[in-house]
Parts: structure tokens; sequence; C-alpha cells
């Protein structure tokens, strides 16, 4: 990884399209003004990079899988005032960009086996990036399922990708929202509900999970519950950042630093961090 | 070298510290360890002061609203514009004309502002925000004993051996006094507590009661009764020192221990060991706020009677302690910063007094006390306004001050109440210039000029007397220093102090360390109380009793932490998690109203209603809430319904009811 | 090893004043604090000072500082980025061995692990370090029980000992040797080794008598530390009486916690600033959004101690976090400086 460029003073990137994904949530994609082509540089999925909003500031976000798969962009909810910064530009702006940093996804120590993918809310999108990547290769892995919850069908995230997800031969998917709705004709409840319903898969598997505290720990109790092992249940963490280079400390969790020790860890690893996650 | 020694500019508690000076630049700041004060120590926002002083948000230009838009002017344009506004309304401008000064400026600032309101544009309404708080704790102190001003001495707090802490959350608005009683319980001291929130000193006391809103008057008019029944109060020092006892004795008589107990929500034997420890030990302080969100006037006297009777005034190791929020509150006052006060708290209608500023200012001056500036928009008469770098509470007037002829805004750092003004002047930043603060234990400090002021912008001194100047007076001022002279000759409790003895570290206490009972002028006297103990009940309507208060780095709509990065950042995350503002409720309320944290809530009190985030915590106790009362809502919509409330401070409860949303 | 005249000592500094801004202990007149400062005058440098208040810490890691400058113009799209890096030489003169220790932390720290920081890399490329053994310990030194002092082992260029009318100076490098030759300094011949390990016991001896503010017998804890079992309420203890000014973590010499924040000039305009930051702080690890891992005040200061005491982060330092310079305790308001702890935690085993 040394041969980033970018650790403190980031690049310039362009944006080349907006993309308005559900409410307070837009996908930017970038183009680098000073790589061949605009390509962005080599990512492992499961990456971040640290993005500057000119005259606002710094922040870190969760990277799609490598370029090769998808154009480079970043998915980003309004959140606080460089967020907003961000929702305000328009196509044609700059930005900065620092990374990619952290470890990324173990692909290779998970060959072969069994995928469950559970998400809530945004919490698709830093796992995307890893259903991209297994999507494009598919042969290496098992039976490959998605569990998605939302609040409201409003509150779905990468619908485009949704539909072709849904069709996609050797890839299961189960998309539930928390409480009826008229128009909705699909399933209804919490995430973690489905799992027990749909006869997951338990040898030879790994569980990706993220969301929101509450449905994170419900789902973590029902897959250990069904014997899905601490070590084969993977997250993506986040953290208040500020340079993504294991320098500033702000995302310490216990004796880990989110930023390079991270931000893809077991339940196992986060179980043993020694602090609230 | 590079490290400047200062005054830490924050609060009312005058830390002294280091600053890391290059070129016009500041970049950093350490304690300083010889300081009598804060003995190298500093809270979150002294360690971060630098942050302020590097901010791009200052005011560079002089501003002049041209088809209402500020644009940029000279000071000569901008100033003939002010002066050419403000003589307008010379004639009437007992009505019409208004000062807000700040308690932020320094004493020569302050001093010079009252000048020109007094001396130049012929008016005595000039004042500050703080008049239902420290001016009325000024007033209790000044009639008892003579002393406008904290009774004791920070540099004494370790010589205590019983601290009494009345409603004020000291480690979190004045830290490093909150440091100094923490190392005096670590040295054996015993603290006591009394609060109805349990705050960090509550939890580092070795004695927390936690009494029920509005009941601080009570408990201690109970501890009062104690020492006179079980007759061990001081009555030897009451005898030589002080008049009045019976009338205050007497005022006692109505209280029963059932009542104190219902009322305070402690049990008597509490309240009575308190009271043994107080009459038992060889000294004894007491602290409590003495901000917007000090106690009512009632309070104030009982505190003082208690510590009157126990003989815990005048002597070493002793005192009443008002504690400031803001860095020269106190100082404020002692340059007359109020409608009805000259310096050195005289009295405006004291003619030998204004006769004396009459005669050395060359003007005959008007006898007549002034109005704030409140009461003046209230009434619609107020056509001009004058006001100087402030917190932005001031803008909770908004639509009458929209509505003025004339607003002039002065002050070092951009502020919303600029939207408002006609004319904006800058004023350079304290490290531009030389300038003496008073902290809220009398100690006049001096912070010495350390960077050159940007662009040519000028110190609120030299500003002043320019304008005093272009309006026709002559002024002849070459620095600060020959100001202080000025008001060293004029105020009596500043005679003697110069520039140069203030060069020392800890500069000079006026009034010496302590008010001294060895060496009065007259006799102490109790203050006179009514005797009435009510207290604010909930009712089945009503049935939680909302308390307002402050929090931790943010007074008012405090300007000057907004400018900063850390600071804001720690005030934020409050804020930023509570955006709405928050109500602080119980976790036997919360269940009860089957709400969590962040949960928004509807609380209603018969004045009115509004919305607001849950937060829940165990530091009150059911059936009562807590809001902190800079939250922005709660001050511009909430509170306009209840400036009575307000004026109560600390001890302002409000029966609300708290409904889920 | 050489020799130099006591009264010669400061050549030493002034020859290196050709090449490099030089900093030393400098007693300030008016307030009688030390300060580890720019010397503009070499005559102001005090090698026989008390420790300074602020440790050398912010000559390669300032309490404030712009780290780049960047102006966007939204209409013609431009980018100007302007890194501002301060690579000036600097020589570090009369450093204390705790705050040398101090310094070596932060190297393996901000340049040994997976990055390289670039902005402390470049204060600390062009460097001269003079050390100064302490003959005598100060009242709130415990350097003993951190195995980083009274005198430097490794890390400087040249070191001093005071032998009563001259200076040992031992070369720790190559630069240190050639600054010696260049000078002219008398060789040392073997003899004084032992003088100087006379000199260093006789030191350590004296703690007892003199160093009595505080005792920290750090690897006592560490163990506890790292496993995480120390009780809850100790924990508490400390919290409560923890008052979140950072002081702490800013006169660490070896605490390396960072802010990063954009100093907006105008609407599209900034400097980016880097300054101190505090674990301490309850906004260190809050998120945009609200959500904050590490809430109760006794969770934040635990971090710092971990920091400080555990062999997981010292695997980073390759020794303890803590240098000993007692300098937490001096400006705790809450009386929770480290000495403290340890013996809050020592007096959890013990029970």
């Amino acid at each position: 990884m040394s041969e980033i460029n970018n650790l403190t003073i980031p690049e310039i990137a362009t944006i080349e399209e907006i993309k308005d994904e559900i409410v307070e949530v837009k996908t930017f994609y970038l183009k680098f003004d000073a790589r061949p082509n605009g390509e962005p540089p080599a990512i492992k999925s499961g990456q971040f990079v640290m993005c500057t909003v000119f005259g606002a500031g710094e922040f870190a976000v969760s990277l799609p899988p490598s370029p090769q798969k998808d154009r480079f962009h970043l998915t980003v909810r309004r959140v606080g005032k460089v967020t907003n910064a961000l929702h305000e530009l328009k196509v044609g702006d700059k930005v900065g960009i620092r990374g990619p940093f952290g470890n990324g996804f173990p692909f290779e120590e998970i060959k072969g086996k069994n995928i469950i993918y559970v998400a809530g809310g945004i919490g698709l999108i830093p796992l995307r990036s890893s259903i991209m990547h297994v999507m494009q290769n598919k042969d290496k892995f098992g039976r490959i399922l998605l569990f998605l919850g939302a609040r409201t069908p409003k509150e779905l995230m990468y619908e485009y990708n949704l539909k072709e997800w849904k069709t996609a031969p050797g890839f299961e998917t189960h998309i539930t929202i928390d409480n009826p709705v008229p128009g909705w004709d699909g399933e209804v409840g919490f995430v973690h509900t489905m799992l027990k319903k749909k006869n997951i898969p338990v040898k030879d598997t790994v569980a990706f999970v993220c969301g929101p505290p509450m449905m994170f720990n419900a789902v973590i109790k029902e897959l250990t519950e069904l014997g899905i092992g601490e070590e084969n249940i993977i997250s993506t963490l986040e953290r208040h950042m500020k340079c993504g280079i294991g320098k500033c400390q702000h995302c310490a969790i216990g004796r880990t630093l989110v930023c390079t020790d991270g931000p893809v860890y077991t339940f196992r690893q986060i179980k043993t961090l020694g602090e609230q996650i | 070298m590079n490290y400047k020694s200062g005054i830490c500019t924050f609060c009312g508690t005058g830390c002294g510290h280091l600053l890391d000076v290059r070129g016009d630049k500041v970049h950093g700041v350490f304690p300083l360890q010889n300081h009598p004060v804060s003995k190298g120590r500093l809270c979150v926002r002294g360690w971060n002061v630098h942050e302020l002083l590097s901010t791009p948000e200052r005011i560079t230009t002089p501003l002049i609203r041209k088809n209402g838009k500020l644009t940029e002017a000279s000071y000569d344009e901008a100033i003939a514009y002010l002066v050419e506004n403000l003589s307008k309304y010379k004639k009437g401008a007992a009505d019409e004309i208004g000062f807000l000064a700040s308690p932020r400026s320094s004493n020569e600032e302050n001093y010079l502002l009252m000048k020109l309101a007094r001396a130049v544009f012929n008016t005595n309404n000039i004042n500050l925000d703080s008049e239902p708080g420290h001016r009325t704790t000024l007033d209790v102190m000044h009639n008892a004993t003579g002393m406008a001003g904290m009774l004791g001495s920070l540099e004494e707090i370790r010589k205590a051996e019983v601290i009494l802490v009345a409603g004020i959350d000291i480690t979190k608005q004045n830290p490093i006094i909150g440091s100094e009683i923490h190392m005096a319980a670590r040295a054996g001291a015993k603290v006591v507590t009394i609060d109805t929130r349990n705050t960090q000193i509550a939890k580092l006391s070795s004695t927390f009661l936690q009494i029920r809103p509005g009941a601080y008057r009570i408990a201690m008019a109970y501890m009062a009764k104690v020492l006179i029944d079980e007759k061990i109060y001081d009555a030897e020092f009451v005898k030589r020192n002080a008049e009045g006892y019976d009338a205050f004795a007497a005022s006692l008589s109505s209280l029963s221990d059932a009542d104190v107990a219902e009322k305070t929500g402690v049990t008597t034997d509490e309240l009575k060991a308190v009271a043994r420890d107080l009459a038992g030990a060889k000294t004894a302080m007491v602290f409590f706020s003495s901000g917007i969100s000090g106690f009512p006037k009632e309070t104030v006297s009982y505190i003082l009677n208690l510590f009157l009777l126990a003989g815990k005034i005048g002597r070493e190791g002793c005192g009443v302690n008002p504690i400031t929020g803001i860095n020269n509150l106190q100082g404020s006052y002692d340059m007359g910063i109020a409608p009805d006060l000259l310096p050195g708290f005289q009295a405006v209608s004291d003619k030998a007094a204004l006769d004396r500023f009459g005669k050395e200012w060359g003007v005959s001056l008007n006898a007549t006390p002034g109005k704030t500036v409140y009461d003046l928009l209230a009434t619609n008469k107020l056509k001009a306004l004058v006001v100087v770098d402030h917190d932005e509470t001031i803008i909770r007037n908004a639509i009458e001050i929209s509505k003025l002829d004339f607003v002039a805004f002065m002050g070092a750092y951009k502020h919303d109440c600029m939207n408002y003004a006609h004319v904006v002047l800058p004023i350079a930043e304290y490290i531009a210039t030389d300038g003496t603060y008073t902290n809220t234990e009398r100690r006049v400090q001096l912070s010495k000029k350390k960077v050159e002021p940007e662009k040519g912008i000028l110190p609120g001194w030299k500003l002043y007397a320019t304008i005093a100047a272009k309006a026709g007076a002559k002024w002849n001022y070459a620095a600060p220093a020959d100001v202080m002279a000025e008001i060293a000759k004029l105020t009596p409790n500043y005679a003697g102090i110069t520039y140069d003895k203030l060069q020392a570290l800890g500069g000079v206490k006026w009034g010496g360390a302590r008010l001294d009972a060895d060496k009065l002028p007259k006799k102490l006297s109790f203050a006179a109380v009514a005797g009435n103990f009510a207290v604010p009940q909930a009712s089945e309507e009503y049935p939680i009793l909302l308390l307002v208060g402050e929090a931790q780095h943010y007074w008012h709509q405090n300007n000057l932490m907004k400018k900063t990065n850390l600071p804001l950042r720690e005030y934020n995350a409050t804020l930023l998690l509570y955006p709405q503002g928050y109500v602080a409720i119980s976790p036997q309320n919360a269940k009860e109203l089957n709400v969590r944290d962040r949960f928004p809530v509807k609380i209603v009190s018969p004045y009115g209603s509004m919305e607001a985030m849950v937060q829940v915590t165990d530091k009150v106790k059911p059936n009562t809430a807590y809001v902190a009362y800079f939250v922005d809502e709660m001050v511009t919509k909430f509170f306009m319904e209840h400036k009575d409330v307000l004026k109560r401070g600390e001890d302002a409860t409000i029966p609300v009811r708290i409904a889920k949303v | 090893m050489y020799l130099i005249k006591k009264s010669q000592v400061s050549d030493i500094a002034k020859e290196l004043q050709k090449e490099y801004q030089v900093y030393g202990p400098v007693v300030d007149k008016e307030t009688k604090q030390t300060m580890f400062v720019k010397a503009d005058d070499i005559a102001e440098i005090d090698l026989a000072a008390p420790i300074p208040a602020v440790p050398p810490k912010h000559t390669v890691f300032p309490h404030y500082e712009r780290i780049m400058a960047y102006n966007y113009d939204p209409q013609s799209k431009k980018v100007d980025i302007n890194p501002d890096f301060d690579d000036k030489p600097k020589a570090l003169f009369g450093l204390r061995s705790c705050d040398l220790t101090g310094v070596i932390c932060l190297d393996r720290f901000y340049l040994g692990q997976e990055f390289v920081d670039e902005v402390y890399k470049n204060h600390r490329k062009k460097m001269f370090i003079v050390t100064n053994t302490c003959n005598v310990p100060f009242k709130q030194c415990f350097c003993v029980c951190t195995d980083s002092g009274p005198s430097a082992r490794e890390g400087y260029d040249l070191n001093l000992t005071d032998l009563g009318d001259q200076y040992l100076v031992e070369a720790g490098s190559d630069k240190g040797k050639a600054l010696a030759e260049k000078l002219g300094l008398a060789k040392a011949d073997d003899s004084y080794k032992k003088k100087k390990e006379e000199i260093v016991d006789e030191s350590i001896l004296k703690f007892d008598s003199i160093a009595k503010d505080n005792k920290a017998w750090v690897s006592r804890v560490v163990n506890r530390v790292t496993t995480g079992l120390i009780e809850e309420k100790t924990w508490e203890y400390i919290g409560n009486q923890c008052i979140e000014c950072g002081a702490c973590s800013f006169v660490c010499p070896s605490c390396s916690c960072f802010n990063i924040v954009d100093s907006c000039t105008s609407a599209t305009a900034a400097d980016r600033i880097r300054t101190w930051d505090s674990c301490s702080y309850e906004g260190y690890t809050r998120m945009a959004g609200g959500h904050n891992p590490r809430k109760p005040v006794e969770d934040r200061r635990s971090k710092r101690f971990f920091c400080k005491l555990s062999y997981s982060q010292s695997k980073k330092y390759l020794r303890p976090g803590c240098v000993g310079c007692g300098r937490c305790q001096w400006v705790c308001p809450g009386d929770i400086g480290l000495p403290n702890v340890v013996t809050y935690i020592r007096r959890e085993i013990q029970k």
C-alpha cells in the first residue's frame, strides 16, 4: 500500500454524475483528474476513502468494488456539516480524495463458502461493494443470499441493483420492510426474523452484517443461535475519522484502529475489542 | 520568548496562561504555573483559546448599511455616520438612546463606553444583560457588607474546612474553581453540595443533598434556624459585627420541620447535620452561581445571613462567594455599566459622586437613573441602540431591535446582531491592546498587548475616544494606562491601582484578599428578608417541575465558542445529539412516558408549549426536568413568554407536563 | 566521548545556531516558568533550569499548525492545494531524557507503523538533539519507574553530563561526532564512562529523598490494564474526578492524538489545521449523526491509561507510553494524573 501518494494531500476528482438514491442519500460518480483516463487507484472491496469537500472539511466514506466492476463512486448520506456540503455540489464540481485505506473484505479466506448478507437500511452501502465483488466471482462461492430490511419501501437503497439481483441466477434475495404499507406486497417484519424462516445454510457459511446497532445485535443473536460462529460473521465498522492512516487515533477501539486494522472485522474480533461499537 | 503571559478571558475565574505568539499569530497556549488562582491548570476552553484567536471570522473593516446591504467603509465615514445618527436623539436621549455593553470588554473599554453614553450622548441607559443575576447578588452583598463583590478569596479555598456548593455545576461552569474545591476535599475539607441535579461536584462531595426545585431558600433559612435553635451560631461575632439579628431571627419562626422536609425533599436531620458542620468548623465558604442563572434576591439573602450567623464572613478561609460566568462581569459593574450606577457601585443619584464625575469630565451629568435597554425595548420608545460584542442572547429581542431607527454594532468577531446593524465598527481583539479584567473574586488583572491589531483596526478604548472626539468631546488618553489612572481617581475601590502595580502576577484585588471583619468601616447587617418560603408546586395537570440552568462550555448563545473548533465540538457533543434542544428527565419518568433518549416530546406549561428531545439521565430526580437555557428554541420561543421566569434565575422552575410526540 | 568546559558549553548551541533553529529550556523572566522554546539568544538557555513546563513535543507536533491551504474556484473549477509542511532544521538543546523518550515514542508511532505521517516526518527530518543528564531528579519525576532516565541511552546526537566544572559529551550519532570534532572538543578517556555511571547511580539514589511527589510502579499495573481486568468502579472513581480539560494529553511528551479541521476563510477556501486533541473530550469519538461509542467519561479515561500502560500499545512504542515526567499530575484539575491512577489500580490489585 506504500504506493499511495495521497496520504496527507488529497488528489482532485471531478463529479461526473450524481444519482439520487433515497431521501438524503446520493451517489456521486467521480473521475480522477490526474490519473490516466480518470481511473481511480486500486481498490479492495471493503476499503474506504477520505473525501474533502472544499470549504467544508473531510469525511470517511466506504467504497464500491474495484474499478473494473463499476465506476468509482461514493454513496453518501447527509448527516453532518461536510456531507451536507457535498450534497449541495453539482456535476462538474471538484472534491478531494485520499486513500483508499483500510483492510477490505477477506474474500480469499472465505473462498468456497456460502455467503449470507444481512443489511439494514443504509447498511447496504458498504455491503453492496462486497455483493458486487461476489457476483462477479460467483463460481468461487457457494450459495449467496441477501436479506435486506428497511423501515419503508422508500428507504430501500439501490433499487436498480436490487432489480438485477432479484433475477440473478444463484442469488437469493429477501427484502422486508418493518411495517405493512399499501402497495407493498413483499415481506413484512424485522430483517432478523427472516433468517430462521428462510432456512439459511449454516455449515460452511459466512455472514456479512451491517446496519444500525439495534438491528445488528438482533441479527447477531439469530445467526449465533442458528449455529454460525462468531468468527464467520463479518461486519464493517464506522468511526469518527480524521486521518485515515492510523495516526490521529479518533477511531481507536480498544487496541485496534478502525482505519488501518479495520474497517472490516469478524464479530469475534469486535467482541474482544473491549468497547462499545 | 514566544510564550507571553496573559489572562484567559473566557470565564470569571481569570486563569493565567501563556500564549504562543509568533508574529501576529497565536499558535498555542500553555497554563501559567505561578498564577495564584489557576496554578498551572486550564479547562477545555482555556486550553483552546488560540482557536478563537486564530478564527477567520473576525470583523475586519467598518461597515455601513447602504441599500439594505452592509458595505465596506472607512473608520472616518463609519464614525461620522454613527455620531450623526446618535446625535439626532441626543435631546430625548433619556428614552431614545440605549447602550448594551459587554461583560467581556476590559475595564478601560467599559469605562469609556460608560463615559461616552453619559458624558457625550447624555444618557444613563447603559447596561449588560445580567441584571436579574449578578446585579441582584451585588445589591445583597453591598447592602449587607459594603462590598459589592465576592466576599471571600479563591486563593483561600484550601483553607476552608467546610465548603458549601449551592446550585452551581461548578466543575463545568468554572472548572478551575471546581478543581480547587475538589483539591480541598482531597486534602480533607468537607464539601457539601446542595443542588437539584446530581452534578459532578455532587459526586465529589462528602454530602450531597438533592433538594426539590426552588427549595434553596427554605433550605438555607432552615439551617439558619438550626444555628439559632441549637444556640450554635457565632453569637459573639454577630453581636460585635452585625446589625439586624432580631428581625432576621424573627423571620425564621414560621418554619416547621415537617414543612421544610416536604418542601426540600430531604430530611431535616440532613440539613441539621450540615448546619452543625458549618457552625463547628473554624472556616467555611459557600459558592453559588451569580450569572444569569444565579439565585433570586431572597435566596442570596438567606445564604448571606446563614454565613453571617455562623461567623463565616470576614475571616481567612471564609466567605460568601458568588461566581461569575463571564470574564469581566464583575469589572463591568465596577465600571458603572448600569443605568443607576457610576463606577465603584456609586449611585447615579448620589449627588456628590455625580459631581465628582461631572467635574472630572467637564460636563453636567443627568442625576436621574436610566433604564435598561430591555425595558426601553419593551416600551417602544427606544430609537437608537449601540451594542458592543456580546453573547447572542440579545437577539431574543430581534423583532424589537429590527424596528429601531438606528443600530450600531461594535465588536471583534462576526455576530448575528450585525444583521440588524446600520453601522458596524470593528474592535481589535483583546490581545492587540492592553486592558484589565476583574475576575469573580475582585482580582484586577492586566492583559498586555501581544500582537498588532489587524490592518489598522482600532482597540476599543481608542475607538470610543475617536467617537467622542468626533462628537466634540475632548478626551485625552494616550494609552489604556491613562484610562486606568482616571478610573482609579474616581472609583474608591480602584484607588491606587496602576498599571505598574498590575504588572505583578495575579494583579491586585480591590477590597483586599477578602472582606475583613476587623477593618469594617461600619457594621455588617443581616439582609432584609420577606420570610416567604413558598416553593413551586407541581399539580396533577403539571406534575413535573422544569428547571432552567446552564450547561458545559457554552453560556448563553456564546458567540465566542462558535468561533472555535474543539470547544465547539464539545458543545456540539451535547447539542448535535439533540438538535431541537433537550429536556433532561429521569429514567423513571422516561419509563412512564415510554420514551428513550433522543425521543421527541412536547412540554406543556400554563404559559405555552414547545417540542424538544428528551435526554434520559439519572442526574435529575423523578418528576423534575432540566433544560439548559442556552438552547435556542427555549430562549427565543419558550422563554419569551416567560420573562418573569428568566428573572428568577437558577431557582426558576416551571411546572409542566411532558407528553410523547 | 569528549569534554567541554562548563563556560564553553553554549558554544555547542552557538555552532548549531548556524544551521538550525535552536530550542532549549528558557526561564521566563517575568513568570519564572521554564519553557522549552526557540531561543533567540543562546544565553537565554539554562541547562540547569527545572524541567520545562511544556515538553518539547511541540517542536515536532505543534499545538496548532496549518498543514495545507486550498482554494477552489467553483466557476473555473480550479483547485489550488498548497501543502504547508514545516521542515525547518531544528536543534533541541538540553533536552531531558524523559522528553527525548517522548520524541522516540512519537517517532515509532508516527514513522514506524503501516503508514508514515508526512507532517511529522518533515518536522523531524532535519533535527539535531542534545540531551542533558539529570544529576538530580526534580520532585515530580518518576522516570526510574518507566525506564526513561535519568540519562538518555539512545536517540540523541550529543548527550551532556554535568561533571562539575565541565560536561562530558557523548556522541550518539555520526552527526553528533562530526560536530564534536568540528568544535575540537577534548577527548575523554574510558575512565569517564565509569564517572558518568556513578553520577547516574547517585541520581537514581536521590529519587527516594527528592522525587517524592509521584510514585508510579507502572510495571505492576501493565498486566491489569492490558487484560482490562480492572473493576468498573475504579474507572468510575477516576472518571468522576475528570474535568475533561484535555491537559493530560497536551502536556504528555508521547501523546499523539490530533484533530483536523478546515478553517474556512471563504465558502470554498480553507486552511487545513491540525491541532492537539484529547481522548478525554466527549466529542472526540462522536460521529456525524450523533452516535458516540465512548460517551461515559470513565470510558474515555480508561482509554488514555490503556494507551500509556498496556502491552498492546507498548508494541507501537517498543516501550511503555508513559515516560515518567510527572507533568500530567501537575496540570490535572481532577488530581488524577497518571501516578495517582497507577496508585488506584494498585490499591485495587492489593485488595
